[in-house]
């Protein structure tokens, strides 16, 4: 399965990009994912690794399974107000 | 009891005057966060919100609802910008009202705390002179 994994804020702009393409297996979790994302960029690669992903809008733990058309978002160094 | 969550495009406008009756609080407080020029030592025009929606909106009751129940408090309403706010202007708000002072004073700290640590939402610094303007 095939994920764009949304990113924001100050990780958007130092990739120049909205989203990270990962591919990763069709029983995958969410760990998966984040080791996913720290092979494609292993210069943070602790970073990814330990990066907090939701998946339709709610935080999910390492084991959860994913499904073909989740939207999965990473979900760190925020600072709204 | 309530919350209330708004998001606003652009900078927060007045304070609505929505209050609960009279005799059910004691302490009415308002945060309000405002733009500063300086940022990290740069000088800027604006600061940039984005808000992963709807996600940062249901975090944001959840945080209101746990708040609330936690000091006891009577109201709770948070209004927080989306998208460009200049400089000077409001970007955030938070209204609580509760039967004492010190519930107010603790809801407010450790609403805003959370939410800076666990509520989808970014900030850019937009500077006042980018490179190549002058």
């Amino acid at each position: 399965m095939v994920f764009r994994v949304l990113i924001f804020g100050s990780l958007a702009r130092e990739l120049s990009c909205a989203s990270i393409a990962v591919d990763v297996p069709d029983n995958a979790s969410v760990r998966d994912v984040n080791e996913a994302l720290a092979a494609c960029h292993p210069h943070k690669a602790t970073f990814f690794r330990g990066a907090r992903l939701a998946v339709n809008h709610s935080f999910r733990s390492a084991d959860a399974p994913l499904r073909a058309g989740d939207e999965i978002a990473l979900i760190e160094l925020v600072g709204g107000g | 009891m309530s919350v209330t969550v708004r998001i606003i495009d652009g900078a927060l406008g007045d304070p609505a005057p929505a209050l609960p009756p009279a005799a059910q609080f004691g302490a009415a407080m308002m945060f309000d966060g405002v733009v500063r020029s300086d940022e990290g030592g740069r000088t800027i025009r604006a600061l940039n919100y984005e808000v992963y929606e709807p996600m940062a909106s249901n975090m944001l009751t959840e945080l209101g609802r746990e708040i609330l129940a936690k000091h006891g408090l009577v109201t709770i309403m948070v209004e927080h910008s989306r998208g460009e706010v200049p400089v000077g202007q409001r970007s955030f708000r938070l209204t609580v009202h509760a039967l004492h002072r010190a519930e107010a004073l603790a809801a407010v700290g450790e609403f805003i705390d959370r939410m800076k640590r666990d509520v989808p939402m970014w900030k850019t610094a937009l500077d006042a002179n980018p490179p190549g303007s002058s």
